[in-house]
């Protein structure tokens, strides 16, 4: 017994030590899996501190910065904008993206991608208008997402959209004046419910804060606007 | 008619099962109900793409209640694996939904001391196959034919017809409990109907033959002899409790009667089921009146990964209105300066590097680009050619608007995949983004290198190498089912142009048990039998070869490899395989003549050498199912056809099953008459959730013999090369954006 158990100690030391891959070819799997294994002790030791936020931080970046919580798994990321940009369908496109390489793309405030969660949302239709933040009416909202590995699904919806008036938001020791808009979308076995406060100043197409369905597995993001 | 249905339909013998089923789901069979009752702004009430609970399993790996089966399906593609075990019998069972309405297992199985056909304890392998008639619709239960153990010696033979009804616990008026009730029942024949019978089709039923040759289909046996009625009941009071009964009609009549493994003194069995995770559920039973019995399934499902698969969030493309917005940004003078455009090449590189891809060759014009590169990383081609495009959209100067994305393996180019810089900055965020691009996007014939191509600094000549660990199975020997070696692989390559290769790996066994293994009686030359005498040394050659891939002409490929290809043969081998990009046919020719390697695997041959080859015939039938027809000549030299069909998920899980039919009689091929098996692949993406290429896959053949065997040679061309093509690109256009 004592034997074997030599010989499987000494066939895992020489796994440990001896696996390794160079050159420009594939990585053989065997080894793709050790190494994964292995990334997943190292970080959990890795874990970094929560940040405590205050205005005086935000004030001394110099960069704009959205929070962004996803409610299924606990987890916050604070993003920086990559990109502004418009293409042919109204509205402004914001891509936002945390350090490790995870991104999200908002199209008026409304997310419409994200990229880099596993399972995301590929693409979406959203009801955006020049010159308004948020949805601008109700009607079709169409999500493209991830689904059966590498295909797709796409998830058909109809939305109304009820304006909850006038509820100031409260952003890190900042209160901004805001309209609460919510957009209630029933459709592909499910009902779906985002929330939007929007800067009520004329002139000022800001979201603040929302809550909103970005698919299936990622489920509902909260995002705050920290800094402009 | 849900478009599954409507590709059965095609088959005219299948047409009567279509005309039974139901109108399927309105939503897509990827959609399920949200939960009902959840509050409009939870997740629970959003729509969700998880599928529902799968049904439970009974002792032969199928749906069913413990030793009896029911009439449910579990969800497309669903895999489950189980072991059972009661009164000294256990059974280790694969059960694979092929089909929405069809379903297949595998079992090995041990009765122990049974003491009958000279062995202490009897191991046994079988295949049972399952259809769905009709589903369940108002009143009317669903219905399944059920065949068990219906090819070989038989031990578990049985027949059936088995209907279904569920009820919710509301509807039966029990109040608020969300239970729900499932009640089968069946009539069945063979070992089904050895109970209690009430009746009698075609007289006596031909017996079981235990160590017989087995492999034929027993059509002989099929409902044939006394038929009786069984049934049963699952309670599930929620969502992670089952409670079951039944009434069996299985005598025994074996292992009790013939020989005395357990005594039977009821035909009621009662149990308990614990969903313990979403894949795993736990039994407990009292069989027959006298035994305690446990079941263990698991259930996966390839569409449904452990972890989702996340990669790294690509940098959004930057229009080039944005940056180049001056005339002069836009000159096309760069052309002229070879060291502007290896400056080029070199970004692009870099950038490419970022995303694991390796630029091969890039050639330049004014306002187009063609690159060649490798992709080590994404295993769906879409992917890569999204990333590949995201990196020239960045590195390139304005004025280049054509981007020819060319994957190459080996030096091979696969196929063409042409964009235009313009859609790519005007489609990343349009609604409908990946069925947009993939409209706009040409795929073509790779065509041969061009003559200005400008050649990576860092490849060619390249050196490869890599250390790591191998297993090795061997399986079904009746002393012991399962053994396997593990050890070290010691690999490296050399490519010093493109499409060459010079290989070798030198493996390194650490442990292992197959040198314990049976030695062949096969009465054929010993192509493949010889196993265990491979299995004695240690450190071995396991191949070194010299090998060449390229196109000889449009729509062709060709590979040529000289050396050792596997641990058993050497020789030379050709390849020429044609497939065009946007046809889901492909033909193929390999011959081989090879030289069988001695058993200590270095440099020796022993004397057998032949000549072997194949015609081979290729479709991609559409639902991932990959159809291959090969005709030739086998090792041991006798002639016959290989057929194959492989079910390959989105996401590069695959489940096949092949047959080989040779002019070798089933005396001369021995145990299972014929060489047939099935296959696995798993891949390590779907694992980890994160991109890889790599992939575990198995072959299991219930017996190893020496008819219908081929020789395996490295870097055979149609898998590699189908991946490229239009086919599995448009499959995947859902990747091409992340």
């Amino acid at each position: 017994m004592s034997m074997i158990r030599k010989t499987a100690a000494l066939a895992g030391l020489a796994l440990v030590l001896g696996a390794c891959a160079k050159g420009p070819e594939k990585t053989p799997a065997e080894l793709e899996v050790l190494k994964a294994v292995g990334e997943q002790f190292t970080r959990r030791r890795n874990m970094p501190p929560p940040v405590q936020l205050t205005r005086a931080l935000l004030d001394k970046q110099s960069q704009a910065y959205i929070e962004v919580t996803i409610e299924n798994r606990d987890a916050k990321a604070y993003l920086t904008r990559a990109l502004t940009r418009r293409d042919s369908s109204p509205g402004t496109i914001e891509v936002w993206r945390t350090q490790d390489n995870v991104s999200l793309a908002l199209r008026s405030g409304m997310v419409i991608a994200t990229r880099g969660l596993g399972g995301g949302l590929l693409s979406a239709q959203v009801p955006a208008a020049d010159g308004a933040a948020g949805p601008a009416r109700g009607g079709a909202r169409r999500y493209t997402v991830r689904a059966k590995g590498n295909g797709q699904a796409r998830l058909s919806m109809a939305c109304s959209l009820q304006d909850l008036g006038s509820e100031p938001v409260e952003i890190v020791e900042v209160t901004h004046p805001a309209r609460h808009l919510q957009e209630r979308c029933e459709g592909a076995g499910g009902v779906v419910v985002n929330d939007y406060w929007i800067d009520s100043r004329p002139g000022r197409n800001q979201v603040w804060q929302s809550r909103q369905w970005a698919g299936p597995e990622t489920g509902y993001v909260r995002i705050r606007q920290l800094r402009l | 008619m849900t478009p599954i249905k409507t590709l059965v339909c095609r088959a005219a013998p299948a047409a009567l099962l279509c005309l039974a089923a139901g109108p399927g789901l309105a939503l897509g069979p990827e959609i399920t109900r949200a939960g009902h009752g959840a509050a409009p702004g939870t997740e629970d009430a959003a729509p969700r793409l998880k599928p529902l609970p799968p049904p439970s399993l009974n002792f032969y790996g199928s749906p069913g209640i413990i030793d009896t089966p029911s009439s449910e399906m579990l969800p497309d593609g669903q895999y489950a694996v189980t072991y059972s075990w009661f009164g000294g019998t256990s059974r280790y069972n694969i059960t694979v939904q092929a089909l929405p309405w069809l379903s297949a297992s595998f079992r090995y199985n041990g009765i122990q001391d049974l003491g009958l056909f000279g062995f202490d304890t009897y191991y046994d392998r079988g295949f049972d196959v399952r259809a769905r008639l009709w589903r369940e619709r108002g009143w009317l239960p669903e219905v399944t034919m059920g065949l068990q153990d219906f090819a070989g010696t038989g031990v578990y033979a049985a027949e059936y017809f088995v209907a279904t009804k569920r009820f919710e616990g509301a509807a039966l008026g029990w109040g608020k409990t969300p239970g729900r009730l499932k009640l089968s029942a069946g009539l069945g024949w063979g070992r089904l109907g050895s109970s209690g019978a009430i009746g009698n089709i075609g007289g006596v039923r031909p017996t079981f033959v235990g160590g017989s040759t087995g492999g034929e289909l027993a059509t002989d046996q099929w409902f044939r002899g006394d038929f009786a009625p069984f049934g049963g009941f699952e309670w599930q009071p929620d969502e992670r409790w089952s409670l079951k009964a039944e009434y069996s009609t299985d005598a025994y009549v074996t292992e009790t009667q013939v020989s005395n493994v357990f005594e039977r003194k009821s035909s009621v069995n009662y149990g308990v089921e614990y969903q313990y995770s979403d894949r795993l559920r736990l039994g407990a039973y009292y069989l027959y009146g006298s035994e305690i019995g446990f079941n263990a399934q698991i259930q996966l499902n390839p569409n449904n990964p452990p972890t989702p698969m996340a990669v790294p969030a690509p940098h959004p493309i930057i229009p080039r209105t944005q940056w180049a917005t001056e005339a002069s940004h836009w000159d096309q003078g760069w052309v002229a300066s070879e060291t502007k455009k290896r400056q080029f090449r070199d970004l692009a590189a870099e950038t490419l590097k970022a995303d694991g891809l390796v630029l091969e060759a890039i050639t330049l014009t004014g306002t187009t680009a063609e690159l060649r590169y490798r992709n080590p990383r994404y295993r769906s081609a879409a992917q890569a050619a999204g990333r590949a495009a995201r990196a020239l959209a960045q590195a390139l100067p304005p004025s280049v608007e054509t981007f020819r994305l060319v994957p190459v393996r080996r030096g091979l180019g696969l196929a063409v995949l042409e964009v235009r810089r313009s859609d790519l900055e005007a489609l990343e965020f349009d609604a409908d983004a990946s069925d947009a691009l993939s409209a706009a996007a040409g795929v073509r014939d790779a065509g041969p290198l061009p003559d200005d191509a400008i050649f990576s600094g860092e490849l060619y000549p390249a050196f490869a190498t890599s250390v790591s660990p191998f297993t090795k199975p061997a399986y079904f020997d009746p002393a012991q089912p399962f053994r396997l070696d593990a050890g070290l692989d010691f690999a490296a390559s050399y490519a010093p142009a493109p499409g060459w290769r010079i290989a070798g790996t030198i493996r390194q066994r650490l442990a292992g048990n197959v040198k314990n293994g049976r030695a062949s009686n096969s009465v054929l030359p010993h192509v493949r039998t010889d196993q265990r005498e491979y299995a004695q040394f240690g450190t071995t050659l396991e191949n070194l070869y010299a090998s060449r891939l390229w196109k000889p002409g449009r729509n062709l490929y060709a590979r040529a490899t000289a050396g050792l290809f596997e641990s058993m043969y050497g020789g030379v081998s050709g390849e020429l395989l044609w497939k065009p990009v946007n046809s889901r046919i492909g033909l193929g020719v390999e011959g081989n003549y090879v030289v069988q390697r001695d058993f200590d695997q270095r440099f020796g041959f022993r004397d057998y050498r032949i000549f072997t080859g194949h015609a081979s015939a290729y479709a991609e039938l559409g639902k991932g199912y990959l159809m291959q027809v090969d005709a030739g000549r086998y090792l041991a030299g006798d002639y016959g056809g290989t057929f194959s069909l492989n079910r390959e998920f989105n996401n590069g899980f695959l489940i096949g099953a092949f047959f080989t039919l040779t002019n070798v009689s089933s005396e001369d091929f021995g145990e299972g008459s014929f060489d047939k098996g099935f296959r696995f692949r798993i891949p390590v993406d779907w694992l980890l959730g994160k991109p890889s290429r790599s992939g575990f896959g198995l072959t299991i053949r219930p017996t190893q013999r020496d008819g219908g065997q081929r020789v395996a040679v490295p870097d055979r061309l149609y898998g590699s090369v189908r991946e490229a093509h239009r086919k599995s690109l448009e499959e995947q256009r859902a990747r091409f954006w992340e």
